[in-house]
């Protein structure tokens, strides 16, 4: 059994630091990894960047993380993934990697993800460059997780995005806004490979479970949508390959 | 969608706040209900810290001084989790 943490959307700022700190401490008790599904920071600066380093930073299990879309407010990326890549974090965008657990290797690939909407009710590469331009990003977001997930090597396997692979746990949230909080790619990407469980944030008004089109099972950890410092999963640790 | 007094359409307003919450670097909430009612303004929704709220407050009240405000904003709570999820 491999027992994974997992939060997304901590916004973390000076205004925040230490009120995660005593569930974390617990965290090693319960889980063998942390999970972070992006939006970190409130803006994306490299000052909000040390906040989460100092939060999230030497817990005593290995913490993964993607960014979301508030981390690249600011422009800050290369910066912000530097003071988390200082403090041990493992960033994600479009990669993977492969943690020795002891229920197994346990391989997670994570990308930021985009918009777009989902299957039947979303944007096309189509018309004006600013339409193709956003529709673009979406497609090799999810391109370049596809490549990821299959290019591991593990025993489980999971994705790890920002934005959502699967409008189910985007329930909660307006319709209107589905287009602004995920992609069907994402999900399309999830399916191209043997992956146990896709989790996901940015839908802080979303609900908590989900499946993909393919039977992969969906979790968005928004912090608002868990209500707690993380939640838990234990997965079985079937052989993949 | 109606007007209250000359002010313009509830609308408007509320998606001025909605904006101003998001796009004001103090603030840069995107998880905050506004909703304009004659009673006033609604608030609802979640936040990181008490700090956050108050100041969500602040901006608010000074950009529509006259407009009674109603809060309903709460701390999203950080403790350790009592249950895992199994997933076989
Ligand atoms: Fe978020
Ligand atoms: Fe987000």
């Amino acid at each position: 059994m491999i027992r994974i943490a997992a939060v997304g959307d901590v916004h973390l700022d000076a205004d925040v630091l230490g009120r995660f700190r005593p569930a974390l401490e617990e965290l090693p008790d319960c889980a063998d990894v942390l999970l972070l599904a992006g939006d970190l920071t409130r803006h994306g600066t490299e000052s909000e960047a040390r906040c989460v380093a100092e939060e999230f930073g030497g817990l005593g299990v290995p913490v993964v993380t993607v960014l979301g879309n508030h981390d690249h407010q600011c422009d800050q990326v290369p910066q912000v993934v530097k003071v988390l890549e200082d403090a041990g974090i493992t960033v994600l965008e479009g990669t993977g990697t492969v943690l020795d657990c002891p229920g197994g290797r346990l391989g997670v690939a994570g990308v930021k993800g985009f918009g777009g909407g989902f299957a039947g009710r979303c944007a096309s590469d189509f018309g004006e460059p600013e339409m193709k331009s956003f529709v673009r990003t979406s497609n090799e977001s999810a391109a370049a997780l596809g490549e990821a997930l299959r290019g591991l090597d593990c025993d489980l396997l999971v994705a790890l995005t920002h934005y959502a692979p699967v409008p189910d746990t985007l329930a909660g949230e307006p319709l209107e806004i589905y287009p602004f909080l995920g992609s069907y790619q994402l999900g399309q990407a999830i399916d191209s490979a043997p992956t146990a469980l896709a989790l996901h944030g940015h839908a802080h008004a979303g609900s908590e479970r989900g499946v993909t089109p393919g039977g992969v099972r969906v979790r968005n950890v928004a912090h608002p949508v868990i209500k707690q410092a993380y939640s838990v999963f234990h997965l079985g640790g079937d052989q993949i390959d | 969608m109606t007007e209250h007094s000359a002010g313009p359409p509830d609308a408007y307003v509320e998606a001025e706040i909605q904006r101003l919450l998001t796009e004001d670097p103090d603030v840069a909430e995107q998880g905050i209900t506004v909703v304009h009612r004659e009673t006033g303004l609604v608030l609802t929704g979640e936040v990181e810290s008490p700090q956050r709220r108050a100041e969500i407050l602040r901006r608010v009240a000074e950009r529509f001084p006259d407009e009674a405000i109603t809060s309903d904003i709460g701390v999203i709570r950080t403790q350790a989790p009592v249950q895992v999820e199994e997933l076989p």
